[in-house]
């Protein structure tokens, strides 16, 4: 998978190459929405291959829900084009939702409504047959979210979670080739989330393009096959986690190292070193950023171990997405380190 | 209902003859939330109750205490049934379908309605049919008393068929006008009681114009056809006073310029026309959420056709005396007191009609002018389009152009009708000022622009705060300066001036040079509508240009100080817009 971003332009691209030549599933360029005299989604750029799980990841007002809304043909943008499955949203928005599956961030469901009602009434608005085909068809979906022994109740009594599971099915009923999921995890315990996990899983296997959001990040970077930083209405960074922290400049982690003897002498001598920086030293352990690759790591310790030190322990520690995307949110959204891109 | 493998879900999902009769997938949504049996059956029970005691309690009356015939007292029923079923459809059904739709956007699943691939005219049809079909059973119950009263009192079928058409295609238009109001008012109890207050507006009190002259809005409401079957109704021992039965047998048709129609087909088809506008207004919010009401272009047609539709009513009842409230009195006591029309209100409908022309101008300019977010967000995507301007009839385009329009036509309009009447053979001694035209529209033009470059720069709370301080505030105290003597008439007359909606009365009043009213009236009115409108043509100009101005500064802010549209058409430097860049404004 590559990953290409321009800082300026906002444009990114997530490339399979498995499926060059396909149809992206989503397609977005230039989009902007602005609220008054706040851009919620600065020129953005996407183009996401079928069969991703498409994660995007940011703080709160970084412009997330506002793309999904507009992706589910729920608002209007300033300008720009979306393509799903290379239909034109804006174009054709009645074709277009044939193919969306949307699911909000806290997903309501009528109180006067039983569940096999609430999802009746959308599986007849998208056609799925006659009443019994339609009847299967809510069998399944609420299997799949294991909800099918409260199919017979009123969708107010149930739990959040719950609610969430039957929001999941209804947006399922269709097979939609493009899924929208807000949050989707949000109110599920364990059990559920795991559910939805290999859901998604399955899905994408059968060929659907999932773009999700969630708070839960390292939850998404489980489940999402790349994923997508944005920060104030710009796309960050693109690619697998550990991609997009390297896109992000956070390639580096924190190493500790314990020798049992000379432990200034090989402070000295990792100072002198590529890679390294911020050295301290606490007794026998030395603490220190590595910015280098893997190889570049062991390299590192059979150089000092032929230096003669003796050297019993390392130990790596990562800084977590969490970390990464609150240093994001805090410092800015520039990326300075890619290489700009042009724009198809 | 039958049980499938699955415990809860149904085999089919067709359990009842109204989910099978419309395929409609909202329709059907609420054909089952609405008639589940606990509360239905509690619903068409009291209904039941309450129709079985306005039968029998009048027909028990007239048969018992009136001694009347039996074909008689059968009749007596009807009203009493009808008012029931009036209720029922109009107010209940009304209240549901406004709610109704807020309690979706409330709740947010209205969000899951626009993303199914229903079109935008089978959404709105399922919900104004679904949302009040409890109301519409409960109206199914009363019929039985209807049919029976109808039968037994041996009343033809060409009486009460127009009357029971109108009355369905008035619940239809009131059940619109609950949806429209559910859909753009946002708070659900405000929806219920916005709904119910347009409704008491539009269909029970600006149809009491017709009395002055502004005969249509008479066709929004059942009254024209009840008035006109009214008779036979009646039980016909009850006919007797003379006065009364010419009073009701005496109608004349619905008059459209030359033609003469049924009061039942013209209040139908004035209904038609009201309901496929609403019609319009939801499937453009449908359509896009964000969309004005209307735009621009069917706000002028609204606009010309109000001023036909009134026109059209009023003009052909001048020569009979029939526009003129004094024959109406005349007519409903059966006296000849007052039955030639007087100068006094032919002033007042003309008055009347130029301040009803406004108002609908200023609901229009409401409805169609941008909001300086939308503005923006239009010039940003026509300079990412590499356009000159935002295309003149999107949402986001200026609303001067139209309101400049629609208060031309509103103003020669206005100059036909009093043309009509003061030209009439009623008034020989009585002459319209020859420039009556020009100061007609300068009056609507002013009170318009002044309207509109304030709601477009500064946004609705500053009109609200306008319109209250200058609308308002003058009338009402003028009003009461005018009560404590007669000496202060002349300063009351000044302050009421300065409210646009003094203007239309004081415009008549120095268009038609009048003797025999008191100086305050003949003198002082001319000169204060002068100086005032003086102020406002001033005020509307200096707006206008000040709007411009504004215009040109955001249009600076957005696109930068360079202005790349100039560049663009001059060639030098034109921005390409990205391919695949569509305009959906």
């Amino acid at each position: 998978m590559r990953i290409r971003c321009a800082p300026g332009g906002s444009f990114l691209t997530v490339m399979t190459p498995a499926t060059p030549a396909a149809v992206p599933a989503i397609q977005i360029n230039d989009l902007r929405v602005d609220y008054g005299g706040f851009v919620a989604v600065d020129d953005v750029s996407l183009s996401v291959p079928p069969g991703e799980i498409f994660g995007l990841v940011g703080p709160n007002g970084a412009g997330k829900t506002s793309t999904f809304r507009v992706l589910a043909t729920l608002m209007e943008p300033t300008y720009g084009e979306v393509k799903l499955a290379g239909i034109d949203i804006f174009e054709q928005p009645e074709n277009a939702r044939r193919v969306i599956g949307y699911m909000p961030d806290l997903a309501p469901v009528p109180s006067d409504l039983k569940v096999w009602e609430f999802l009746d009434l959308f599986a007849e608005s998208h056609g799925l047959g006659t009443g019994p085909e339609r009847m299967a068809r809510i069998g399944e979906c609420l299997t799949q979210v294991s909800l099918l022994e409260k199919s017979g109740v009123f969708c107010k009594t149930l739990s959040r979670g719950q609610t969430q599971r039957l929001v999941l099915a209804k947006t399922l009923l269709h097979r939609p080739r493009v899924l929208i999921l807000d949050e989707p995890a949000s109110g599920m315990d364990p059990l559920s989330r795991r559910q939805l996990r290999l859901a998604l899983r399955n899905l994408a296997a059968d060929g659907a393009t999932i773009i999700v959001s969630s708070h839960i990040l390292s939850e998404l970077a489980e489940m999402c096959t790349s994923l997508c930083v944005m920060n104030r209405g710009k796309l960050l960074a693109s690619g697998t986690v550990d991609e997009v922290r390297k896109a992000l400049g956070r390639a580096e982690r924190t190493l500790t190292l314990g020798v049992l003897e000379r432990a200034e002498e090989a402070a000295a001598m990792l100072g002198r070193r590529d890679h390294v920086t911020g050295i301290s030293l606490a007794g026998e352990r030395l603490v220190f950023q590595f910015a280098g690759t893997h190889r570049e790591q062991a390299q590192l310790v059979t150089a000092l171990v032929q230096e003669g030190f003796l050297i019993h322990t390392l130990e790596e520690q990562k800084s977590t997405f969490e970390e990464i995307l609150v240093e994001v949110a805090e410092s800015g959204n520039t990326i300075p380190s890619l290489p700009p891109l042009p724009k198809p | 209902m039958s049980q499938s493998v699955s415990p809860g879900i149904p085999e089919a999902s067709s359990p009842g003859i109204l989910h099978g009769w419309w395929p409609n997938p909202i329709f059907r949504r609420y054909v089952r939330s609405r008639l589940r049996p606990q509360a239905l059956v509690v619903w068409l029970l009291l209904t039941l109750v309450v129709a079985s005691f306005l039968f029998f309690m009048p027909r028990t009356l007239a048969l018992y205490q009136g001694r009347m015939p039996i074909a008689d007292a059968e009749r007596m029923p009807i009203f009493f049934i009808m008012g029931l079923q009036a209720v029922i459809l109009f107010i209940f059904g009304t209240g549901n379908v406004a709610a109704g739709v807020t309690a979706e956007a409330d709740e947010g699943t209205l969000d899951y309605q626009r993303l199914s691939p229903l079109t935008p005219l089978r959404k709105v049809m399922g919900y104004l049919l679904g949302l009040p079909i409890r109301e519409w059973l409960m109206f199914a119950v009363t019929l039985p008393f209807t049919a029976w009263a109808l039968w037994r009192g041996e009343i033809v079928a060409s009486t009460w068929m127009p009357v029971y058409a109108v009355l369905i295609s008035s619940a239809v238009l009131y059940h619109l006008t609950g949806l429209v109001a559910g859909t753009v008012v946002k708070n659900r109890r405000w929806a219920f009681l916005v709904s119910i207050i347009v409704i008491i507006l539009l269909y029970t009190v600006i149809p009491q114009a017709a009395k002055f002259g502004l005969v249509y809005f008479k066709y929004l409401t059942l009254w024209p056809v009840l008035d006109e079957h009214m008779l036979e109704f009646l039980p016909r021992t009850i006919r007797g006073p003379a006065h009364l039965a010419s009073l009701l047998t005496d109608k004349p048709d619905a008059r459209f310029f030359g033609l003469n129609l049924p009061e039942a087909v013209f209040t139908i088809f004035s209904q038609a026309v009201l309901s496929l506008t609403f019609i319009m207004i939801l499937w453009r919010r449908w359509r896009k959420a964000e969309a004005h009401m209307l735009g621009k272009v069917w706000a002028l047609g609204l606009f010309a056709w109000m001023q036909l539709l009134l026109l059209g009513n009023a003009l052909p009842l001048i020569g009979s005396g029939d526009l003129f409230p004094a024959r109406q009195i005349a007519r409903r006591y059966g006296a000849q007191m007052m039955a030639e029309p007087q100068i006094g209100e032919a002033l007042a409908m003309i008055g009347l009609y130029g301040l009803v022309t406004m108002v609908l101008l200023i609901v229009l300019i409401l409805i169609i002018t941008p909001a300086v977010d939308d503005q923006v967000r239009g010039l940003r995507r026509a300079r990412k389009l590499g356009w000159k301007r935002v295309p003149w009839i999107s949402d986001a385009a200026s609303s001067l152009g139209f309101t400049a329009a629609m208060a031309l036509l509103g103003g020669i309009g206005w100059t036909v009708f009093a043309q009509q009447i003061i030209g009439s053979d009623w008034f020989r001694g009585h002459q319209l000022a020859a420039w009556t035209g020009p100061v007609f529209v300068m009056v609507l033009l002013g009170a318009g622009l002044c309207c509109q470059t304030v709601l477009e720069a500064r946004g609705g709370r500053t009109l609200f705060l306008v319109c209250i301080f200058l609308g308002v505030v003058p009338v009402l105290t003028g009003g009461v300066l005018g009560m404590v003597s007669k000496a202060s008439l002349t300063p009351a007359a000044w302050l009421m001036g300065i409210s646009p909606v003094s203007a239309p009365f004081y415009a008549a009043a120095t268009m038609v040079p009048t003797t025999g009213f008191d100086d305050t009236f003949s003198l002082t009115i001319p000169t204060a509508f002068r100086f005032w409108q003086g102020i406002t043509v001033l005020s509307a100009v200096w707006l206008v240009v000040l709007l411009r101005q504004q215009h040109r500064a955001r249009r600076e802010s957005v696109l930068g100080p360079v202005d790349l549209f100039t560049k663009c058409a001059s060639g030098t430097s034109a921005p390409v817009p990205p391919s695949g860049l569509k305009d959906r404004g």
